[in-house]
C-alpha cells in the first residue's frame, strides 16, 4: 500500500539531488524561495528557508507541530509578508502585495483553519473573494449552479447547498475549502492538512484530486501528517525543523522511518 | 444483511423557519404589540397616529439601516446620537448663515460621511475597539455641538423647502417615512444582493477569512463607519426640518434605540448575520412601544424602562438561542 515505504530500505541516501524523475533536468522552478525569513514577535518562525517548486509536481511539506509549514505556505500565498529573503514566480523576482495578488498569480490555498464563513452558505463560500456580479449585483443562481458542478467535480455530496457552513459536519467542511481552493484553474495549490478531518474515501478523492491536477502541469504542495499519504502522490519531500528546512529527498530514496527520523531530528541521518 | 440508504431531507419549510425564524419571532412580537396597543387605545390604529409613528421612526430607520451593516461587522457604533445632535446645529447654523438649503444638505451628508470614516480609520487601521473608538465620539461630537450653539437651539427661517423636508407629506405619507423606507430598501438590496454586503458579510463572519480571499477587509471595517455617519447626518438633517431648528441636545439617547432596533431584529452582535427586513421590524417595534406607551398616558420615564428591557431582551435572545442554534461559537475556534 505504501509505495516506496518497502521497497527502499537504505537511509540517510543524498537527498539533496535536484529534480529527478518526473521533472526534466534543468527545468525553470515554478516558483523559488530563498532565504525566507519570518518572525512573530519574539517567535522565529522561518529563519532562512529556500524551496523550490516545479511545474506538475506534488511537494510534500513535513514537520513536527510548529516547525513553520504554514507559516511558509502562508508567504506564498500572500497572506504573512516575509522579513527577509526573495520569491521568483517563472523566473520573475515577485513581492507579493497580499492575498488577492496570490490569487491573481494563481496561488491557491487550502488553509489549515479553513478560513471558511459559517454564516455564509456553500455556495457563497465556495465564490468567496470572486463572486459572480450580474448588472451590478450577486448572481446567486449562477454561483449555486457552478457551486453544484464543483462539488460534484471533486465527489463531494453536500445535499443543501443554501446550508450555512456551520451546519456542516468537519469533513464536508474541510471539502468545501479544498473545492474553493481547487476549482478555479490554480497553477499552485498548497494544501495544509487537507485530509486531517477526511474520511477514507474522501481521502482517496483528494489523493486522487492532487494526481489530476499534477499532470495538467500545477505544482502542488501538501502538508499532512499522514506520512503514508505523501509517498502515493508527492514527487518530493520537504522536512522542516524549527523555522528551517533540514532535508529535502526524492519519493524513491526514502522511506517512512527515514522520514520519521528527518521529522524528530535525529541528527545522524541528516 | 445491511442496506446502504441514503438519509432523506426534510421539508424545504423546516429549513426556512430555522433560517428566519428570527425575522419571524420579531414579525410576531411586533403584531403583539400592535395588537397589544390597539386594545388598550381608541387612537393607535388612527390613521393619523400611524402616520405621525412613521414620521417619528424615521430617523431611527434610517440610522438602523446604515447600523446593521455595522453590527453585521461585529462591530457597534455608539456615537450616532451625537452625529445626529451635530449635523442638526450644523445644519440650522449654515442656513443662518445664508448658505441654500440644498448645499447645506450636501455638505452635511458629506461631512457625516467623513466624520464617520475618520472614526472607521481609528478602528480598522489602528484596531482599537469600535466601542472605545465611538465612545469617544459620543463624547466629542456632543461637545462641538454644545460648543458651537453654546446650548441654545437655532431657528431655521426662510428655508420652506427644507422644513417641507421634515414637515410635508406626498399623498398623504410623511416624506421623511418615504424616505426612510428607501434608505431601507436601498440598504437591503445592498446587504443581500451586492459584492459590497457580501464582503461585509464576510468581514463579519470571519475577518481573517475574508482578507485571504482578497477581499478589501481593512476598508469594509472602516467604511461601515462611514455609511453610520452619513446616515446619521441624513437622519440630523430630517430631524432639524421636522423642527424647524437646530440643537445640541436633538437626539438623546437616540444611539440605544437604534441598536435596540437592529438587535430585536435579529442581526447578530457576533458578526456575520444582518437582516435588513428584521431591522425594519424592529424599528416599527420600538417606534410602535413608545407612541403606544404616550397613548396610554404612562409616564414617559416607564417608556425607557421597557426600551431596556426589551434590549435586554432581545440580546438575551440573540446570543442565547442564535448562538447554540447556528453553533456560532465556533467561528471564534
Ligand atoms: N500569526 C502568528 N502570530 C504569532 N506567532 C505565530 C503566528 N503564526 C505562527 N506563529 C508561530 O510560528 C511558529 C510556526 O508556526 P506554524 O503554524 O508555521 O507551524 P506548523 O509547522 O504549521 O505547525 P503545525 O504542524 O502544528 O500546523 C510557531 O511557533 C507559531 O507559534
Ligand atoms: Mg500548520
Amino acid at each position: 500500500m505504501i509505495a516506496g515505504a518497502n521497497t527502499k530500505t537504505e537511509t540517510g541516501s543524498s537527498g539533496l539531488q535536484p529534480h529527478a524523475g518526473k521533472i526534466a533536468a534543468g527545468a525553470r522552478p515554478r516558483v523559488s524561495m530563498r532565504g525566507i525569513v519570518k518572525t512573530f514577535g519574539s517567535v522565529e518562525a522561518l529563519r532562512g528557508v529556500d524551496l523550490d517548486l516545479y511545474p506538475g509536481e506534488c511537494l510534500g511539506l513535513v514537520g513536527d507541530n510548529a516547525a513553520g509549514k504554514s507559516t511558509l505556505t502562508k508567504i506564498l500565498s500572500g497572506t504573512y509578508i516575509p522579513d527577509g529573503g526573495t520569491l521568483e514566480i517563472d523566473g520573475e523576482d515577485v513581492r507579493l502585495t497580499g492575498p488577492s495578488d496570490a490569487r491573481a498569480r494563481h496561488i491557491e490555498m487550502v488553509f489549515q483553519d479553513l478560513s471558511l464563513c459559517d454564516t455564509i452558505d456553500v455556495a457563497g463560500n465556495l465564490f468567496l473573494g470572486r463572486e459572480i456580479i450580474k448588472n451590478g449585483f450577486l448572481d446567486k443562481r449562477a454561483m449555486a449552479e457552478k457551486a453544484k458542478e464543483m462539488l460534484a467535480a471533486l465527489d463531494i455530496r453536500i445535499p443543501n447547498l443554501s446550508a450555512k457552513v456551520a451546519q456542516l459536519s468537519g469533513g464536508q467542511r474541510q471539502a468545501i475549502a479544498i473545492a474553493r481552493a481547487a476549482s478555479f484553474q490554480p497553477q499552485v495549490l498548497i494544501m495544509d492538512e487537507p485530509t486531517s478531518a477526511l474520511a477514507v474515501a474522501e481521502v482517496e478523492a483528494v489523493l486522487a484530486l492532487i494526481e489530476r491536477v499534477k499532470v495538467t502541469g500545477v505544482s502542488v504542495v501538501l502538508i499532512t501528517h499522514r506520512l503514508q499519504d505523501l509517498f502515493r502522490v508527492c514527487d518530493r519531500i520537504a522536512v522542516m525543523y524549527e523555522g528551517t528546512k533540514v532535508a529535502e529527498r526524492q519519493v524513491q530514496e526514502t522511506n517512512l522511518e527515514d522520514l520519521v527520523r528527518l521529522i524528530v531530528g535525529d541528527e545522524s541521518v541528516r | 444483511m445491511t442496506l446502504y440508504t441514503e438519509r432523506g431531507q426534510g421539508s424545504a419549510i423546516e429549513d426556512f423557519l430555522a433560517e428566519h425564524a428570527q425575522v419571524l419571532s420579531i414579525a410576531g412580537f411586533f403584531l403583539v404589540c400592535i395588537l397589544f396597543f390597539a386594545t388598550m387605545t381608541d387612537t393607535f390604529l388612527t390613521g393619523g397616529n400611524i402616520l405621525n409613528l412613521l414620521r417619528q421612526a424615521a430617523p431611527i430607520l434610517i440610522v438602523a439601516s446604515a447600523m446593521t451593516f455595522v453590527i453585521t461587522t461585529a462591530g457597534i457604533d455608539l456615537s450616532v446620537g451625537s452625529q445626529v445632535a451635530l449635523v442638526n446645529a450644523l445644519a440650522a447654523i449654515a442656513i443662518a448663515a445664508g448658505i441654500p438649503w440644498p448645499l447645506v444638505i450636501l455638505m452635511m451628508l458629506a461631512a457625516g460621511a467623513m466624520i464617520g470614516l475618520a472614526q472607521g480609520w481609528f478602528i480598522a487601521h489602528q484596531e482599537i475597539p469600535a466601542f472605545i473608538v465611538t465612545l469617544a465620539g459620543l463624547s466629542i461630537f456632543r461637545g462641538i455641538a454644545l460648543l458651537l450653539t453654546k446650548g441654545y437651539s437655532i431657528p431655521i427661517r426662510d428655508a420652506d423647502g427644507f422644513t417641507f423636508l421634515g414637515r410635508g407629506a406626498v399623498a398623504g405619507i410623511p416624506i421623511p417615512a418615504i424616505l426612510s423606507v428607501l434608505v431601507a430598501i436601498i440598504a437591503y438590496v445592498v446587504l443581500d444582493r451586492m459584492r459590497y454586503g457580501r464582503q461585509v458579510v464576510a468581514v463579519g463572519a470571519n475577518r481573517e477569512a475574508a482578507r485571504r480571499v482578497g477581499m478589501p477587509a481593512r476598508w469594509v471595517t472602516a467604511s461601515v463607519y462611514g455609511l453610520t455617519g452619513l446616515a446619521s447626518a441624513f437622519a440630523g438633517l430630517l430631524i432639524a426640518a421636522r423642527l424647524g431648528s437646530g440643537s445640541s441636545n436633538a437626539a438623546v439617547g437616540f444611539e440605544l434605540d437604534v441598536i435596540a432596533a437592529v438587535v430585536l431584529g435579529g442581526t447578530s452582535l457576533m458578526g456575520g448575520r444582518g437582516t435588513i427586513i428584521g431591522t425594519v421590524l424592529g424599528t416599527l417595534t420600538i417606534a410602535a412601544i413608545g407612541n403606544g406607551l404616550i397613548l396610554m398616558h404612562v409616564s414617559p420615564f416607564f417608556t425607557q424602562i421597557v426600551t431596556g428591557a426589551i434590549i435586554l431582551a432581545a440580546i438575551w435572545l440573540n446570543t442565547r438561542i442564535f448562538a447554540s442554534g447556528l453553533r456560532l461559537g465556533r467561528k471564534k475556534s
